[in-house]
């Protein structure tokens, strides 16, 4: 679904992507693990089409990002470690054009929408514009704009890191919903716990470089239950909740 | 007055430096512009008054004269006044800019003669008008009796801009619940704040559309928000009607005829600056990342310059129809040639050089100057240098595809 063949990237004198090779298949969800600096990002930003490689290809569902890139961004959800928007709009307003761009269907867009800011915790700030937004709000928004017409492939450059508890475990249950409909995950994060609990297989990057590719035998079974203070920090939200309108 | 205090002096010295601040935070090209359009409407406004002063003169002498021009300045200053407190009243509404006031520890009194100087600065700009007015009258009544009329509107300017300011504050005042315990002003912030919190942008539309219209709708709602875009919006729409009203002037044709076609270049150049600010208002990592091509930015503000250049000839068709049916219809086609090849040269620049929309506004401040510099040496010169650059620049279109952030 997501392929990487043999990519390289470099700034100046710095190799950050040396002949980078790896594949994300349909369903699964594979972490991006390495140091600050080990070219997580740069691979994401390539994938993602946001600057070109010096060597190699990038296919997403079929469509070479650099060759076909209409085709394929339409088939790629990307949320990046840093957001940006269009700060004067509102959620509700960017997500409505980013669906009109991508030609989803008016009402069912809006009903996505509403079901992901639900989900992620922003359904009361839709309206209010983006430079209202804190830094975790951004995240959320960002994270709801990838996912907003069910990509085939969804590239997460640390996107739910800055995430609330409760919205963090929401992004986690929509990811694992999203890979078990078929949808292709490369998951970066520096969070080893995250990438334990979400991922099937994790690559390791060190210096530009595969270091290591990791099955899930490798380090335990999926474990998507809650920790006790997750529990706990849940359960107090729950009992804060107002009651959901009839 | 208020007294010598340190906090007093921080006022004084914040605004001189807002003041300063602001001046040079204009960009200097928009300073130029904003220059040309005063001395413009300076201008009409002194042969708007010239000619019924004049008149006056005539029938019932000097001090008639002095008269009407002390009516027009007092009826200016009035009218800075309903200016100034009409801004006053939408900032003590929505929240003022600065710090968050209230946790400062001020005199409200201060706080308040402060705020209210800010909101004055759009009403010091009906000076233009009276200074054209004040020349319009120049000869036609004693210089000392003008003198006076100038130190009149001054002294009035500044009591309708209190006089405006302590309206609305009084009025924002009296919508905000009454607690004696706290200074009307502390009231008036604390509510403003709290809108300002929960203030809300209208839902949005969904709706479907080809990708060009999408970015076009955009482009026009960045343009309506407070966005760089929108300040760059402001000189062409001033410039475009100021470009059909040369043609109602008491000017001979060939005059009106050169002015007329200079302001609707100079109106092609603003918008064409609009168009780029709009590139710059779009985030690369969104729009590079969407399923979006060239075709469809490049329409989008095609779209726009289309636009833009029909609205502005059809305020030259109905200008200038005291030409003969031939020399109205070149003039048309002369026109709409010019502003539509300096719109598209916008457009191109703002793609070809995305996101690096300085670097654009620099090319065709560059552009335009040399093919202005090659017409006034050899005629239609610039013609042929704007046309090159058009199409030198439709050439790299397709680069867009390929450029970087960095």
């Amino acid at each position: 679904m997501l392929k990487v063949e043999e990519l390289s990237r470099r700034y100046d004198s710095l190799l950050a992507l040396d002949r980078v090779s790896l594949e994300v298949r349909p369903g699964e969800i594979l972490g991006l693990l390495g140091a600050n600096g080990a070219g997580k990002s740069t691979l994401l930003r390539t994938a993602a089409g946001l600057q070109p490689p010096d060597a190699g290809r990038i296919e997403v569902a079929g469509a070479d990002v650099w060759r076909e890139p209409i085709e394929a961004k339409r088939r790629l959800g990307y949320a990046p470690e840093e957001p940006t928007f269009y700060e004067e709009i509102s959620a509700a307003e960017y997500l409505a054009f980013l669906a009109a761009i991508r030609g989803l269907e008016p009402a069912a867009a809006a009903a996505r929408a509403h079901e992901l800011f639900r989900s992620l915790g922003l359904v009361d700030r839709v309206d209010e514009p983006v430079h209202r937004f804190s830094h975790g709000m951004r995240k959320k928004l960002s994270f709801a704009a990838a996912l907003l017409h069910h990509p085939p492939v969804l590239l997460c450059d640390e996107a739910i890191e800055g995430f609330d508890a409760a919205a963090a475990l929401a992004a986690k249950q929509v990811l694992r919903e999203r890979a078990a409909d078929g949808c292709a995950v490369l998951f970066s994060s520096h969070v080893t716990e995250t990438i334990e609990r979400l991922c099937d297989r994790v690559v390791i990057l060190h210096r530009g470089r595969v270091a290591r590719t990791l099955a899930r035998a490798d380090w335990g079974g999926r474990d998507s239950g809650l920790s006790p203070l997750e529990q706990e920090f849940l359960g107090i939200l729950a009992a804060a909740a107002p009651p959901a309108p009839a | 007055m208020f007294p010598r205090t340190p906090a007093a002096a921080a006022f004084r010295s914040l605004e001189r430096v807002l003041v300063r601040r602001r001046l040079l935070g204009v960009d200097l090209r928009l300073r130029l512009e904003l220059l040309a359009l005063a001395g413009l409407l300076g201008g009409f406004l002194f042969w708007q008054a010239r000619i019924p002063l004049d008149g006056l003169l005539r029938m019932r002498g000097e001090g008639a004269v002095a008269a009407a021009v002390l009516a027009t300045l007092l009826a200016m200053a009035a009218l800075g006044g309903l200016i100034a407190g009409s801004r006053h009243a939408v900032r003590l509404r929505r929240g003022p800019p600065g710090p968050p006031w209230l946790a400062l520890p001020l005199p409200p009194e201060l706080l308040g003669r402060h705020l209210a100087f800010d909101s004055s600065a759009p009403a010091l700009a009906l000076v233009v008008p009276a200074a054209g007015v004040l020349l319009g009258a120049a000869g036609l009544a004693p210089a000392w009796w003008l003198a006076g009329c100038a130190l009149a509107f001054a002294v009035s300017l500044a009591a309708a801009v209190g006089l405006g300011c302590a309206i609305a504050f009084r009025t924002a005042a009296a919508a905000v619940p009454s607690r004696p315990a706290l200074h009307p002003l502390t009231r008036v912030l604390a509510t403003a704040a709290r809108r300002a919190r929960s203030a809300r942008l209208p839902a949005p539309r969904w709706r479907g559309g080809p990708v060009w219209l999408t970015l076009w709708r955009k482009d026009l709602l960045l343009s309506w928000r407070p966005t760089p875009a929108r300040q760059r919006a402001l000189p062409p729409i001033v410039l475009a009607p100021l470009a059909a009203l040369v043609w109602w002037l008491p000017l001979e044709i060939p005059v009106a005829r050169l002015l007329a076609f200079a302001l609707a270049l100079l109106a092609a150049a603003t918008f064409a600056e609009w168009l780029i600010a709009l590139a710059g208002c779009d985030p690369f990592a969104v729009l590079r990342t969407l399923p979006v091509g060239v075709g469809a930015v490049w329409g989008a503000r095609m779209a726009s310059a289309a636009a833009g250049v029909a609205l502005l000839l059809a305020g030259q068709a109905a200008g200038a129809r005291a030409l003969d049916p031939q020399p109205h219809a070149l003039f048309l086609v002369w026109t709409g040639a010019a502003t539509l090849a300096i719109a598209t040269l916008g457009a191109n620049y703002g793609v070809t050089t995305y996101p690096h929309h300085d670097q654009a506004q620099r090319l065709l401040g560059l552009s335009l100057g040399v093919a202005m510099a090659a017409s006034i040496m050899i005629p239609l010169l610039g013609w042929v240098l704007l046309l090159t650059a058009v199409l030198h620049s439709l050439r790299r279109l397709p680069r867009w595809t390929a450029l970087e952030a960095s």
